[in-house]
């Protein structure tokens, strides 16, 4: 039964996705209340939290990474034009590099800024760059810029996942959730 | 009035020569720093002190007349970002403009072997001073000159320093390592 033709995306395919997306919202919600504050504890709380779920995406993405290059997805809707998979599918390799590349921008910026990045505050993560007060407001723009590009591109996949969901009304979202969402 | 000039030079010239005999080694600016680490959250953040003087008169021979002085610019604090630089001389944490200078003078010097030396002291940071003893290391420089080595740890709660809100729930450590390394110039002779 294993290796019946699969019209979902596995158990642990959907449990990363979520979690990266709730963890990925929480990281947003953190930064843009944190970067108004000023130096305080509560400041430098809310730094550590966001360094820490940022951690945990990379972590979550080089999982999901592991699980995708091990599986293949289940095959889109036959309606799907050619042009709609190719960027479904650009955009879905973007989403991956961005998982990857937010989180490691914010790693670097916070090394040449001089703060290391201490998982969950025991597990110290090696600084790759020295403290460097100009390479550290580069970076910063940076992992800005990335978070941007991250978030516009997660508007338009959600966009498209509601898009097949209430227009096309295909089972392209249903397959992202659990299955008893399916039966009902 | 010549006859006063000429006392008043004499006087100056003998001062000047009495202070050449008595003056330590100069301390070499350039090669010398006081560092400082402060803990938050398990994050090590770095720092150091740029403006210092330091006279350092330290005798092998009679380890007891030693003498070490070493007054710090508050001011000059850097870690690399403006906002934690901001923060730590502000008035909770070093108060730099209520206590400008923090300052380490000896009491009491022993040398337990050679090139080793237990410093006695008081440290006073934001005008509270605190019985110390720092060891420091010496070691001879090709030049001539000399290099002082050691560190030591503030505790923060003994200054007052960073009070309120940043000691709620261990945020940022008590204890904060101070280490110094301090090149000295040849003897003067
Ligand atoms: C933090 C934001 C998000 C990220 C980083 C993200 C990332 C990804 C990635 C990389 C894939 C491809 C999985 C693969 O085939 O290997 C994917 C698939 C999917 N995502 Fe997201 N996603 C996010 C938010 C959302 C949201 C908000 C929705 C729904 C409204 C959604 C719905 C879906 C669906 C339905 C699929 C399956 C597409 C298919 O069947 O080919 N995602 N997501």
């Amino acid at each position: 039964m294993a290796t019946a033709p699969r019209t979902q995306y596995t158990a642990p395919a959907q449990l990363g996705h979520w979690l990266v997306v709730l963890l990925i919202v929480a990281a947003y919600a953190v930064a843009w209340t944190m970067v108004d504050l000023k130096l305080s504890p509560t400041k430098l709380r809310l730094f550590n939290y966001h360094k820490w779920i940022g951690v945990t995406v990379f972590a979550l993405a080089a999982l999901r990474l592991a699980w995708r290059l091990g599986h293949r997805p289940p095959p889109l809707p036959a309606g799907m034009a050619a042009w709609e998979r190719q960027v479904a599918e650009i955009a879905h390799r973007l989403l991956y590099l961005l998982m990857f590349a937010v989180p490691l921008s914010g790693w670097l910026m916070s090394s040449a800024k001089g703060f290391q990045t201490v998982y969950l505050g025991v597990l110290p993560i090696p600084d790759a760059l020295g403290k460097n007060a100009a390479l550290g407001q580069a970076l910063t723009e940076v992992h800005e810029a990335l978070t941007w590009l991250l978030l516009a591109l997660v508007a338009l996949h959600a966009a498209a996942a509601l898009k097949h969901h209430f227009v096309d009304r295909d089972d392209v979202l249903r397959r992202m959730l659990p299955q008893w969402r399916r039966r009902s | 009035m010549s006859l006063h000039v000429r006392t008043a030079v004499a006087a100056g010239l003998l001062a000047v020569c009495g202070l050449a005999l008595a003056t330590p080694r100069p301390l070499v600016a350039a090669k010398s720093r006081i560092d400082f680490s402060v803990k938050e959250m398990g994050v090590t953040v770095s720092g150091q002190f740029r403006k210092f003087e330091a006279t350092i008169d330290l005798d092998p021979a009679r380890p007891e007349a030693s003498k070490a002085e070493v007054i710090v610019d508050i001011a000059s604090l850097t870690t690399g970002d403006a906002d934690t630089d901001a923060i730590a001389v502000d008035k909770p944490w070093l108060d730099k403009l209520g206590f400008p200078k923090a300052t380490f003078r000896s009491t009491a010097v022993k040398s337990p072997a050679p090139n080793r030396y237990e410093v006695s002291g008081v440290l006073t940071i934001r005008g509270k001073a605190r019985p110390i003893v720092v060891p420091l290391t010496t070691a001879a420089q090709a030049d001539g000159g000399l290099l002082a080595t050691g560190g030591f740890s503030v505790r923060r709660s003994d200054f007052g320093i960073g009070g309120g809100e940043w000691n709620e729930g261990d945020l940022v450590a008590d204890d904060v390592p101070v280490t110094f390394s301090l090149t000295l110039g040849p003897a003067a002779r």
